[in-house]
């Protein structure tokens, strides 16, 4: 079974496409057949940063042609052990995805054959974007140091374990745990979860078990990019304990990485930024998360959507 | 789960230990406030703004009632009576003091251990070869060894003195350059060496032997 790193970010420009593309040829380099599907459906364009412009096939093919397997939409990329299944000639998005498909879309994911495979979601926090990425317990939290960035993010963190909660109870208890959240909390306690596990705790002590469970089961990791010279540096540490007191959420800050217009000129000329610009600081960035991402500790626990 | 914000006690607040000292909870004050400041970038959008006062005004009591000794004597107690800290736990925190970083200057000097310091001072006076030695413009590590073998004093001596550690002694005295600990710490270590023979002046002599570890080091 392949580790799977679901990456997402609440913004779009945050560089989830870039870092994917980073992270997964450095997983490839070091030997590890390494697959990275492209999920921003609406705004696909992992293709072009792993070096394929023109992809023959892809994730569209899977849903709408009932007799291609999940494994036949992967094309090769110039890359050893470097493969994608593209999300170009996609028109419609992850969020309209119908749960049937979405439901057989994760579990053809894990079924995968490969050694890790990243995902690309896109921004946004849509309930599709939030079951991809709590497919693994492995999700990578992207943000740019700005504030807008950073707003969406602590949104999507939310949505996340709001949406953990949600697996546990049926629509209709869900609903009444809603209302009770804000009888006890009032009207702003709406999107906070941690006011929500506290009724929960209340209410429904073998659920808050199994909830704490897996939580502490989480390894997300959190990565700062476009990271500038005058930016306050510890800002990921920061943001990793706020999160972690506030909301019980225990996500490490994996790393910084610095902001380079080299980045933009290799996008441009279509090449491979760390091929291209491999003594920068920011390419020492990414081998440093790199490293993290290709030397997981521990076994991968997964839902089972049967 | 998280414990609500304000159900913690002050030092869960600034994240410090029990025993923490007054560096510590400054340093963690600042920590906090950089977060939890309105301009904050980590804590954007995070709580709304009253939420964010409340947390601040709790941050703000916790360190001026942590960094008062009486206040925080007083504190602690409530908490053991609380049951939120246990007695043990409480009494190392008068035990522990800061370490400084350089442990050299930190006792004053040679003590009796050694040898008297009159003793020492009187010899230097009376000794040719250490008035030649501290006549030069020079001052390497092969000098300091000579006037300690004079002094007869062992090198043993004046590790367990300065705490400095042995190999350390030993390059210095060999003038060893390649081997040398870097220039901030030896020059704390040459120091603490010559207060420790009784040699004065020790600003002008430490200058001394720096300059020549310099000058050697570009050979
Ligand atoms: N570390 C970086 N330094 C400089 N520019 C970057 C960096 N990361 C991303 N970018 C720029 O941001 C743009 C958007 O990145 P992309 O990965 O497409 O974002 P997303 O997939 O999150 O929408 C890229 O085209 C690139 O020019
Ligand atoms: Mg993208």
């Amino acid at each position: 079974m392949a580790y799977i790193w679901p990456i997402g970010g609440g913004k779009g420009g945050s560089g989830k496409s870039f870092l994917t593309s980073s992270l997964g040829r450095l997983s490839a380099r070091l030997g590890k057949r390494t697959l990275v599907i492209d999920l921003d459906l609406g705004a696909a364009n992992l293709h072009t940063l792993v070096g394929v412009p023109y992809p023959k096939k892809g994730f569209s093919d899977f849903i709408r042609k009932k007799t291609f397997r999940l494994e036949d939409t992967v094309v090769e990329t110039p890359f050893e052990n470097l493969f994608l299944i593209s999300g170009a000639h996609d028109n419609f998005d992850v969020a309209n995805l119908p749960y049937e498909q979405k439901i057989k879309t994760l579990r053809a994911i894990m079924k995968l054959d490969y050694d890790s495979v990243l995902l690309d979601l896109g921004a946004g926090t849509s309930f599709n974007t939030l079951d991809f990425f709590l497919i693994s317990q492995h999700g990578i939290f992207i943000t740019t140091p700005e504030p807008t960035s950073i707003e969406n993010v602590y949104r999507l963190i939310r949505s996340i374990y709001f949406r953990r909660i949600r697996y546990c109870f049926n629509v209709t208890d869900f609903k009444a745990l809603e209302d009770e959240v804000v009888i006890q909390f009032g009207d702003g306690s709406f999107n906070k979860p941690e006011c929500m596990i506290k009724v929960i705790a209340d209410v429904y002590p073998e659920k808050y078990e199994q909830l704490q469970d897996a939580f502490s089961a989480f390894r997300f990791k959190l990565i700062i990019n476009q990271v500038r010279k005058h930016d306050n540096a510890a800002l990921g540490m920061q943001m990793s304990r706020m999160l972690e007191k506030h909301l019980g959420l225990h996500i490490e800050f994996a790393g910084n990485v610095a902001y380079d217009d080299h980045v933009h000129d290799a996008i441009c000329q279509r090449v491979s930024f760390l091929d291209r610009y491999p003594c920068t600081r920011t390419a020492c960035d990414l081998h440093e998360v790199g490293k993290q991402i290709v030397q997981p500790g521990g076994q991968q626990l997964m839902f089972r959507y049967l | 789960m998280p414990k609500d914000f304000t159900q913690l006690n002050y030092y869960e607040v600034l994240d410090i230990k029990p025993d923490a000292v007054a560096f510590e909870i400054r340093h963690a004050y600042n920590a906090a406030l950089q977060v939890y400041q309105p301009g904050s970038l980590a804590s954007y959008s995070f709580f709304p703004e009253d939420e964010r006062q409340d947390i601040l005004s709790l941050v703000e009591t916790a360190y001026r009632t942590l960094i008062s000794d009486q206040a925080r004597k007083d504190y602690n107690e409530e908490l053991i009576r609380r049951g939120e800290l246990d007695v043990r736990k409480e009494a190392t925190s008068t035990a522990k003091k800061p370490v400084s970083i350089f442990n050299i200057s930190r006792n004053p000097v040679a003590k009796v251990a050694l040898t008297n310091n009159e003793t020492l001072k009187n010899k230097i006076n009376q000794s040719q070869l250490i008035g030649d030695i501290l006549a030069q413009n020079e001052l390497c590590g092969a000098d300091l060894k000579k006037i300690r073998t004079e002094l007869g004093v062992l090198i043993e001596q004046i590790a367990q003195e300065t705490k400095i550690r042995h190999d350390h002694l030993r390059s210095m005295e060999e003038d060893h350059v390649a081997r040398l600990p870097a220039a901030v710490f030896l020059k704390g270590f040459v120091k603490s060496y010559l207060k420790c023979l009784c040699l004065e002046p020790v600003e002008a002599l430490s200058t001394r032997y720096m300059d020549t570890v310099a000058r050697l080091s570009q050979k």
